[in-house]
């Protein structure tokens, strides 16, 4: 019998693939921003359809699924920040070429806070400037990057909800339209 | 002069003699015994002379590319099983270049910076060699201070993280916070203990009706001892219809003539014939560490004529020279005498295949569950067990006063049953619940006792030795602070 491949591993390797492709454009002369624009905006686009046609539909609109942290316990969805999570850890098992992460100045879990200046300085710069975006250059483990942070907006009653309820989360009283985070995406820099 | 001058070539030819040796020994074959470094740790140690499963990188490979083949061959074999327990500190999670600080304390993305092999002064439990207050390296500073985040752990030395019962590097299913909140309010024993997939695993079969006269025919031979038969007719084997054929003929279909069957026949078929129908049982087995010897990623003996023609020397060497380069003997089932663990004197001969534990015609899985351990294993949490009250449980239970899944033997804390696509089968690898003992939780105790009094018992080394005899006399507090927590009070 085919093994059917599961829908979060597609997901992941359809950003990994055309998060690729990004890089690759890069290497033929599109400038390190334009490469990180380019992944920022197929990242936050597949994480908006699984936001809503997925967890959204099942969840709210269908009352089929719950969507867990524990997802696997829970026989449950996992939430949208562990699916981008996940994608995440599957492309920097692939490859040094780029990473990307989902972090915040107010994390649920600490590992997710900022663990770098330049984290820090561009989570800031997005939160205080709404719509905007924050570029720059960082040396980590003796590889220069060039680092850009796109602002996380709660685009859901569910994620703020979550957020200010979580018995880890530092922050209680986040609105719908607020930043909540930041993607932060490395290119290496030759 | 001249006594210094023999000396001299003697020093020199004794020292290329013995590099010439060493060299051909590694890369054409040989006894490499004297060239173990160190002891290997526990279970490894029945592969030690299997160099090639570990050692993979090519000869002269420079460091960084002999440390990566050295740590991809770990995943080969542990990977599985890692992915399986959800690893808490899963190498992918530590390849973003924003890691790179922590890297430089213990680069977590290296098995070997934790698990070094040939270290026996400085290996740990669960062959761990990094110093015991690892955890101290990520988690001590900053954000990641749990001593600052966790006003519970405000005074933790970060030394025993991972030997209180608390914490696992790896496998943390049954001990992560919101999975103590879920079940730490559970009694210490259930109203109706019964370990669901032992219940379901051991659920009374409907019996087929068989003849092995005229269903299963054997050679004369073979008949002539009446005991085999006997065994036979009231084993699981008989209730199933596989008869004679099956395992002494496999080639041969069931209704083979008698004359097909005498020449086909093999008087001592071995653990392939266990395999065609035991598949997942067979395969576990080489996973764990009874069978180990024969996964199938244990490297083979080496073919000196492989390495010979490297050298260009392939056919050249007498047979007398030629025998120098024999890998020796590797047996692939391993014998009690080479076990770690203490074992029984009288025991010390056998060897390790499926009909060590299970007698090969009566092929009686609940002799195998405790009194097949029991027939080597002489340590002293073996032998309190049949005094334990889990043992008066699977007494009860064999004798039929005691329902299915009530009773508890070595088999169903240290072979977990699992469950496939609606099939239950017990796995034969021991490792998936044995160490770090709180493995065991999920799979084991939770179907019958409450989770602070699992995680106290299996924290308490005496009582484990007693083989559950009595009640924890350590206390764990994990799922106290966990609950507190849940109600907001800000441990």
């Amino acid at each position: 019998m085919r093994q059917q491949t599961p829908k979060s591993a597609k997901f992941a390797f359809g950003i990994l693939a055309l998060a690729a492709a990004g890089v690759a454009v890069a290497a033929e002369g599109i400038s390190h921003r334009k490469a990180a624009d380019m992944l920022y905006l197929v990242m936050s686009s597949d994480r908006a359809v699984y936001a809503r046609k997925v967890v959204q539909r099942l969840t709210r609109d269908a009352e089929l699924l719950t969507a867990s942290e524990h997802f696997e316990d829970d026989a449950a969805l996992p939430l949208p920040a562990q699916m981008f999570r996940f994608g995440a850890e599957l492309a920097a098992d692939k490859t040094e070429d780029f990473s990307y992460s989902l972090l915040s100045l107010h994390p649920v879990n600490k590992k997710n806070g900022p663990g770098t200046p330049l984290e820090e300085e561009g989570l800031q710069f997005v939160a205080d400037n709404p719509g905007q975006h924050f570029y720059g250059e960082e040396a980590l483990g003796g590889q220069r990057y060039f680092t850009a942070v796109y602002p996380d907006i709660a685009v859901a009653e569910a994620c703020v909800n979550c957020h200010n309820n979580h018995k880890d989360s530092p922050r209680t009283d986040a609105k719908l339209g607020d930043v909540m985070g930041g993607v932060v995406i490395r290119i290496v820099m030759e | 002069m001249a006594r210094s001058v023999l000396a001299w070539v003697c020093g020199v030819a004794a020292t290329l003699g013995a590099t010439a040796l060493a060299t051909s020994w590694m890369l054409v074959g040989g006894d490499r015994r004297p060239l173990l470094i160190g002891a290997t740790t526990d279970a490894h140690h029945q592969i030690e002379l299997a160099c090639e499963t570990c050692h993979d990188a090519p000869p002269f490979a420079n460091t960084a590319a002999a440390t990566q083949a050295l740590n991809a061959t770990c995943r080969d074999c542990h990977e599985a099983a890692l992915r399986a327990s959800d690893d808490s500190h899963a190498p992918r999670l530590f390849r973003s270049p924003r890691m790179a600080s922590y890297l430089q304390a213990i680069d977590a993305r290296l098995c070997t910076s934790c698990h070094i092999e040939h270290r026996p002064e400085t290996t740990r439990a669960s062959a761990v060699t990094v110093a015991a207050d690892f955890c101290a390296a990520c988690h001590s500073e900053g954000d990641q201070d749990v001593r600052q985040a966790r006003p519970s752990h405000a005074t933790a030395t970060l030394d025993n993280c991972t030997t209180a019962g608390c914490h696992n590097y790896h496998d943390n299913r049954a001990l992560y916070e919101d999975f103590l909140v879920r079940h730490g309010t559970a009694p210490w024993l259930a109203a109706t203990p019964v370990h669901a997939l032992g219940a379901a695993s051991r659920a009374p079969q409907p019996p087929q009706a068989v003849t092995v006269a005229s269903a299963h025919p054997a050679p004369a031979a073979a008949l002539s001892d009446p005991e085999p038969l006997r065994e036979w007719r009231g084993s699981g084997h008989a209730t199933a219809g596989v008869g004679c054929i099956a395992c002494h003929a496999p080639s041969l279909a069931s209704d083979a003539a008698l004359g097909a069957v005498e020449t086909h026949w093999i008087a001592a078929p071995d653990t392939a014939a266990c395999r065609d129908c035991h598949q997942e049982q067979a395969t576990t087995f080489a996973e764990g560490r009874h069978g180990m010897r024969r996964h199938p990623l244990v490297a083979p003996a080496r073919d000196p004529d492989q390495g010979l023609a490297a050298l260009g020397l392939d056919g050249r060497l007498p047979p007398s020279v030629l025998a120098w380069f024999a890998d020796p003997p590797r047996p692939l089932r391993m014998t009690v005498a080479e076990a770690r663990l203490p074992m029984r004197e009288d025991a010390a001969h056998r060897s390790l295949d499926c009909g060590t534990c299970h007698a090969p015609h009566a092929v009686d899985a609940r002799h195998a569950a405790a009194d097949g351990c029991a027939a080597c294993h002489d340590d002293a949490h073996s032998r309190a067990y049949f005094d334990s009250p889990h043992h008066a449980l699977w007494r009860a239970e064999l004798v039929g006063d005691a329902p299915p899944g009530t009773g508890v033997s070595c088999a169903t804390c240290h072979m977990a049953k699992v469950e496939r696509r609606g099939e239950v089968f017990t796995s034969h690898n021991q490792s998936e619940t044995l160490r770090p003992n709180e493995k065991m939780i999920r799979p084991v105790c939770l179907d019958c006792h409450g989770i602070a009094f699992a995680i106290d018992a299996l924290a308490d080394v005496t009582l484990v030795a007693r083989n559950f005899q009595g009640k924890p006399s350590v206390h764990v507090e994990s799922v106290d602070w966990a609950l507190r927590r849940a109600k907001g009070d800000g441990n």
